[in-house]
């Protein structure tokens, strides 16, 4: 069983039959007006409730549930750590050829490093080393730690793990744990993607009294503590009302094809039937207001392990009770296969680059779907 | 935490020589850092031949070429340290083989994938247990090998495909601390040798595919050390990232050619601030794309050659 849930690594083996698949595939494959089970339009979300800060003991945390009950709780921990130098740099700056000593000093201090934002996902059925867990949280720390600030001026330049730099012997480690509650109905990317990102925003940090190079050492009033995200001062912030003017952890939004539509958060039985997935990290752009791509990766999509229909034409128990000429293989324009009209054959192949240009144009594209979710996510009262 | 107490392990930053200050006169200068010799679209060679382990169904053995400075460093050495590395793997095929009887019916070959990095391949040195990050590794071959297969063609088989990494690329080079564009770079390198190599031992065990299907990285990279901000960064195929000072994003592709499709796709890193030709008019995003798509057909023709010569050989042995 577990060599089987490997082999099933992103995505898990639909029970669906063939003739239940080609049904999806042909509604939602329907030219510009694809009908989903649910009756969503292709860039529509799936109604969620949210909250954050549930748990006590954490920094930050929240929880996101989807309609369907899956649910996710975030919970987000802070510990102060001793960086320890890299190897290299030590080892140059004993050896005594102290010529670039400064230039090495600063430069290990300026930037924070990628491992210090640790991400471990649970979710019921899989062990935490199992591939879809990994890769899930590969996914979404590798945006996080990967967004830059563009603005010299703010404290976030330098994206999340400058944050997390206290100086040039300290630092912040943080541990961001996901718990997926139920049984991973769809996959829970987008879940748990958001959920993280809520998390993060109500992530409070205690305030520092310490100061430059001193060991660290905190104001123990908890009301007075900083947001990991600062927030911008008031005044500013009613000048500027979208919030736009502060940096926000990135989003990552799942996004699959299917013939010619592009389908954003897909549930169960949309992903099962899908040509292409693929997973699109974005955040906002402070600087140009525009929506800006982080990282973009495909993920292998569930209907490549779907069982093939078989066409009466070629099957033993109707033979003879159909014509010949009733199913012909016509060429499916989408997947540049032979396919006969109604009956499922499962995906091979990749995705065009064309497609996967309209895809990340839809996400991203003024308006789109991309700042409709972190717009729908800044309206979130984050306490 | 997983700790492996099966064997007793090495130090896991590993030993180093000792060093004396006399060798260090010229210490580590600016011009000691490897450069990229190449043109921005030029490619390293690729080693590539099958066929090498008899007990497997089908393997293949992948080797970059070394960078000129590390050519330039063995044939005049200061140092003991190698200033840049290049990918050497090793792929084995395991099967069509049945699937064991415990297993659920699939209709389908079943796929798994096995990365590991051999615990000297890079400069830290791994343990023995898979890491997370070989884990996702794993799964993105996987990912760019399922769709190149054609799986209803062998129900209720399994297919193992087992990598180990003899060399892996650097993350950056090795004497410049990880600053704020540090991410594991060296990775998707690995990852591009990866799907290379295991589609040459795919074709090696005659299993049936839509296309030899081949892997290929670009990056945008910013070169000045002065100021990154100012200078636009340049799109460059099959980096090695210890020879730039900075790469922004890059993407790793797997690539087939015959259908001008896309298996697996990873791009990170900001790709908004590309410096392209005038009256290109593509986002850093797609330049960043087709950028890996040709460095993948690049690949794809030694990966023809290389089965077509263990095409010959099957044929000359029969």
């Amino acid at each position: 069983m577990s060599n089987q849930r490997q082999a099933s690594s992103a995505s898990q083996v639909p029970h669906l039959s063939p003739a239940e698949l080609s049904y999806l595939y042909s509604s939602l494959s329907l030219p510009k007006t694809p009908i989903r089970p649910d009756g969503r339009s292709p860039t529509q979300f799936r109604p969620l409730t949210a909250e954050t800060n549930i748990l006590p003991g954490t920094n930050g945390s929240a929880r996101i549930g989807f309609a369907d009950g899956t649910q996710a709780i975030v919970g987000v921990k802070a510990e102060v750590e001793k960086t320890v130098l890299a190897n290299e740099t030590l080892a140059r700056n004993d050896g005594g050829a102290g010529l670039d000593r400064g230039e090495q000093e600063g430069s290990a201090a300026v930037g924070g490093h990628g491992s210090w934002v640790q991400m471990s996902i649970e979710i019921p059925g899989f062990r935490d080393d199992d591939a879809l867990p990994v890769f899930l949280s590969e996914m979404m720390r590798e945006s996080l730690v990967g967004a830059v600030g563009t603005r010299e001026a703010s404290d976030m330049a330098g994206g999340l793990k400058e944050r997390l730099v206290i100086n040039k012997r300290w630092h912040w480690r943080l541990y961001i744990d996901v718990l997926l509650l139920s049984q991973p109905l769809a996959y829970p990317l987008p879940l748990l993607s958001l959920t993280t990102h809520l998390a993060l925003l109500s992530t409070k940090l205690p305030k520092r009294k310490s100061q430059g190079e001193e060991d660290p050492f905190f104001d123990d009033d908890w009301a007075v503590a900083e947001y990991l995200y600062p927030r911008p001062s008031l005044s500013s912030g009613k000048t500027n009302s979208t919030g736009s003017s502060f940096v926000r952890p990135p989003v990552t939004l799942l996004v699959i094809s299917v013939g010619e539509n592009i389908i954003f958060d897909p549930n169960r039985e949309e992903i099962a039937v899908a040509d292409a997935v693929l997973a699109i990290s974005i955040t906002r752009d402070s600087e140009a207001g525009t929506l800006k791509l982080l990282s973009i990766r495909t993920v292998d999509p569930p209907s490549r392990l779907t069982q093939p229909g078989v066409p009466n034409s070629e099957n033993v128990s109707m033979l003879g009770a159909v014509a010949p000429t009733e199913d012909v293989a016509v060429l499916n324009p989408a997947t540049g296969e032979e396919e006969v009209p109604g009956v499922w054959r499962p995906r091979r192949g990749g995705v065009k680059r064309s497609v996967i240009a309209e895809m990340v144009k839809t996400a991203l594209k003024k308006g789109g779907v991309g700042e409709e979710v972190l717009e729908g996510l800044e309206g979130v009262e984050v306490s | 935490m997983m700790a492996d107490r099966r064997r007793i392990n090495g130090p896991p930053g590993g030993t180093r020589p000792a060093v004396f200050a006399s060798n260090l006169q010229s210490g580590t200068s600016a011009t000691d850092r490897a450069q990229r010799q190449r043109q921005p679209s030029e490619l390293r060679k690729i080693f590539l031949k099958t066929g090498l382990i008899p007990t497997a169904s089908g393997s293949s053995y992948l080797e970059f070429e070394p960078s000129a400075s590390l050519a330039a460093a063995r044939a005049n050495p200061k140092s003991l340290i190698p200033p840049s590395s290049a990918l050497k793997l090793a792929c084995t095929v395991h099967g069509p083989k049945p699937l064991p009887r415990s297993a659920a019916f699939s209709p389908n070959l079943v796929l798994t994938t096995h990365i590991k990095y051999a615990p000297f391949a890079a400069r830290q040195r791994k343990g023995h247990i898979r890491d997370a990050s070989e884990r996702d590794l794993g799964v993105h071959l996987e990912t760019a090998l399922r769709g190149a297969i054609i799986a209803e063609r062998w129900p209720k088989s399994g297919l193992d495909i087992t990598i180990t990494i003899l060399e892996a690329e650097d993350d950056r080079w090795w004497g410049s601390a990880p600053d704020s564009h540090d991410a594991s770079w060296g990775m998707m390198n690995v990852l591009a040798g990866c799907i290379t190599a295991a589609s040459a031992a795919i074709a090696d065990a005659h299993i049936d595919c839509l296309d030899l299907v081949a892997g290929g990285v670009a990056a945008l990279v910013s070169d000045d050390s002065a100021s990154t901000s100012t200078v636009a960064p340049k799109l460059m195929l099959d980096t090695d990232p210890a020879e730039h000072r900075s790469i922004l994003s890059a993407c790793v592709v797997a690539y087939m050619p015959a259908r001008d499709e896309i298996t697996e796709l990873w791009l990170k890193g900001d790709s908004s601030k590309a410096s392209l030709e005038d009256g290109d008019d593509r986002t850093g995003h797609e330049a960043l794309i087709d950028g890996a798509v040709d460095a993948a057909r690049g690949a794809h023709a030694v990966l023809a050659e290389a089965v077509r010569e263990s095409l010959l050989k099957t044929v000359g042995q029969a």
